[in-house]
């Protein structure tokens, strides 16, 4: 039993008490970048997740013998391979998403929030726990992106589920002019600012 | 010539790589707090990014490209980003111990400051040749430091301010940054490469 | 010293496996990216080639031209892609041919025109009166199309550009000859030609002496000054300077140095023909 609510604390923690952008201010750089619609903000959480996933996995399940002088060097090559194969696989298979995201797929090696959990978790605790957590804050990142891309879609375009025209749903009709601003990177900066205050009045309201 | 001009002012002011492309937010964030820092860490930054854009561009022209190995450029610049950082702080604590004492903190950041790997990145897939690539690296990094340094100026004056509560910190600090990105946004299609 | 071998094993190791992953994933990605490349721009001609086999592509200059076979090997279609510099910019646009050069579709693919005002050039209203030509038409504004009043630069320029495109198609795939003039067996004299430029005809006044050409005037010219004033004097001494036709014409006005040749052309294949 003691076990179960172990996981179970390792998969939720990261959803919202440690929620990596609203609380741990991680992973800035593609959160405000990519959130212009809501599937290129969920795409860029699937894949970071990914990274974050099998990164953990593979520190974990070798952490015994990644000595300790060399870790953050053998950390990053192992992030950095995981992060190529995710570029390569996108390129392949969703050619859109991949020109939607550009420079910032690449760019996953160096968010904060994988070489945080691989130096402060996996590389600490057994496969199981490290997977938990992967799953767990990954969830927090693509919540977090899909927040802060629905909020900037509907406001900035809208639409959801856009940009591609077949799927797109105009919500206010097709000729409403939406408040440019928050397609803009300015309204990224206000918008995530903004829901961050939102968040911070909300859990001191619920004493999280 | 012209082309390196344009540079200089594009990535600068017109696409100033913190308030219109989103990178190094994470530093921009966490290191803007008082202007001496900023400034320290500023310096730090335009001084690795250059070196690794060089060393990086090399690696891809000389090494990657003709061995037909393009697909390691993530792994390889990465580490050698990394690398750098170290041999960086290892040689500034011999030289200049001052120096170190002044910067040797952020160095370790700078590995993660994605402006850093993104620099790297876009040198080579924009295909600018060396001598673009560095100036590039030096315009960007100036372009980093100038918001940075700004942003300090402006978080001394908020500590002053009365910031509602929910807002304090971070929030607030992002809400500077889009009126700053407002005010930026003035430069854009001024200049195009 | 253990220690530091235990080290760099490790990072060895790392690297190595990390290498090997790659290559492996890059092996494996790599045919699936080109084939879906090829499939979307097989899927991009189906506009106007549903049954091709096979495409070649070639490149003449600044154009790109996809020559598109059938499985019989027989050619069904030319795709051709070329840019034309307009009135704010580039346009790049995409000019279907059938197999014996008639026009049968155009697609702009880019541009920077004014909206609502350049912009007439994406409409079918304007490429309408392109279709079925071909080399054999003069594709000359004033005669068989013509220009949109209020965006005459940016009309005129994508008139003089598909006429262009389908002289070198012609020229170049379908067998057609471009007229060789000997210049030496022109008879002394002072000739008159014309021939389209950008804004309408060019007309040229052109002298022979002693089997050479030696003066060329432009009596008439309606093209835009500022690109015009590219190609004029330059290509007027170009000929002269090599007494020959075949200049270069990657002025900043190809439309009007062009005219410019052709107008040469058409006085002294004029002058053949009376004299002989």
């Amino acid at each position: 039993m003691k076990s179960d609510n172990v996981y179970l604390g390792d998969l939720t923690r990261g959803i919202v008490k440690e929620n990596p952008v609203f609380r741990l201010v991680l992973g800035m750089c593609p959160t405000l970048a990519v959130t212009v619609f809501i599937v290129n903000g969920f795409g860029m959480g699937l894949a970071t997740t990914a990274v974050l996933i099998a990164s953990n996995l593979v520190i974990s399940l070798f952490r015994k013998f990644i000595p300790s002088e060399v870790r953050i060097p053998c950390f990053i090559v192992i992030i950095a391979t995981f992060v190529t194969i995710i570029e390569m696989v996108l390129q392949a298979f969703q050619p859109v998403l991949y020109e939607a995201l550009g420079v910032f797929v690449p760019l996953i090696v160096v968010n904060c929030i994988i070489l945080g959990r691989a130096e402060a978790f996996a590389s600490k605790k057994p496969v199981l726990r490290s997977l938990a957590d992967g799953v767990g804050v990954g969830i927090g990142f693509i919540v977090a992106l899909v927040i802060l891309s629905t909020v900037r879609e509907i406001l900035g375009q809208g639409t959801i589920l856009g940009p591609d025209p077949a799927s797109a749903i105009h919500l206010f009709g097709a000729n409403f002019e939406p408040m440019a601003l928050f397609a803009q990177p300015s309204g990224a900066f206000i918008a995530l600012g903004l829901l961050m205050g939102l968040v911070n009045v909300i859990f001191k309201r619920f004493n999280i | 010539m012209e082309k390196i001009l344009s540079i200089i002012f594009i990535y600068i002011l017109v696409e100033n790589f913190v308030l219109q492309r989103f990178f190094g937010i994470c530093p921009f964030l966490g290191v803007s707090r008082k202007t001496e820092t900023a400034m320290g860490m500023g310096m730090a930054v335009i001084f690795v990014m250059t070196l690794a854009t060089l060393v990086t561009w090399l690696l891809y022209t000389y090494v990657l490209v003709p061995f037909g190995l393009e697909y390691m450029q993530i792994v390889t610049f990465i580490l050698v980003i990394a690398g750098l950082v170290q041999f960086v702080e290892i040689a500034l604590r011999k030289i200049s111990p001052v120096l170190y004492q002044g910067l040797g903190i952020f160095l370790p950041l700078i590995t993660t400051n994605c402006a850093v790997l993104a620099v790297a990145l876009l040198a080579v897939r924009q295909e600018f040749t060396f001598i673009e690539s560095i100036f590039f690296a030096i315009a960007a990094s100036i372009g980093f430091s100038m918001a940075l340094i700004i942003m300090a100026g402006i978080r001394e004056r908020l500590e002053m301010a009365e910031v509602p509560q929910a807002l304090e910190g971070t929030a607030i600090t992002l809400i500077t940054a889009g009126i700053l990105s407002l005010a930026f946004l003035g430069f854009k299609g001024m200049l195009t490469l | 010293m253990r220690n530091i071998l235990r080290l760099s094993l490790t990072l060895v190791v790392v690297g190595v496996v990390s290498a090997a992953l790659l290559t492996g994933m890059y092996n494996l990605t790599t045919p699936i990216i080109a084939e879906r490349k090829e499939a979307e721009y097989r899927e991009s001609l189906n506009c106007c080639f549903p049954d091709f086999d096979t495409f070649e592509t070639v490149e003449i200059e600044e154009d790109k031209f996809d020559l598109l076979y059938d499985e019989n090997g027989d050619l069904i279609g030319i795709m051709a892609t070329a840019v034309q510099q307009g009135y704010d910019g580039d346009i790049t646009y995409n000019l279907a041919f059938d197999g014996e050069g008639k026009i049968i579709d155009i697609i702009i693919i880019s541009h920077t025109e004014t909206p609502g005002v350049g912009e007439v050039i994406t409409t079918d209203d304007f490429q309408q009166q392109f279709m079925g030509k071909s080399y054999e038409d003069p594709l000359t504004a004033g005669e068989d199309v013509d220009t949109v009043s209020g965006a005459t630069i940016s009309t005129s320029s994508m008139i003089g550009s598909i006429r262009r495109v389908t002289g070198v198609v012609a020229e170049n795939f379908l067998g057609v000859e471009s007229e060789e003039i000997d210049i030496n067996s022109v008879p002394d004299g002072v000739y008159n030609g014309s021939a389209p430029g950008a804004g309408g005809p060019i007309t040229v006044e052109v002298e022979i002496s002693g089997g050479e050409i030696t003066r060329i005037d432009i009596l008439e010219q309606n093209e835009t000054p500022t690109y015009y004033i590219e190609s004029y004097p330059v290509i007027p001494e170009q000929i002269i300077a090599n007494q020959n036709l075949d200049v270069d014409t990657k002025t900043g006005a190809t439309i009007s140095a062009e005219g410019i040749i052709n107008a040469v052309r058409d006085a002294l294949s004029g002058a053949l023909e009376d004299g002989s």
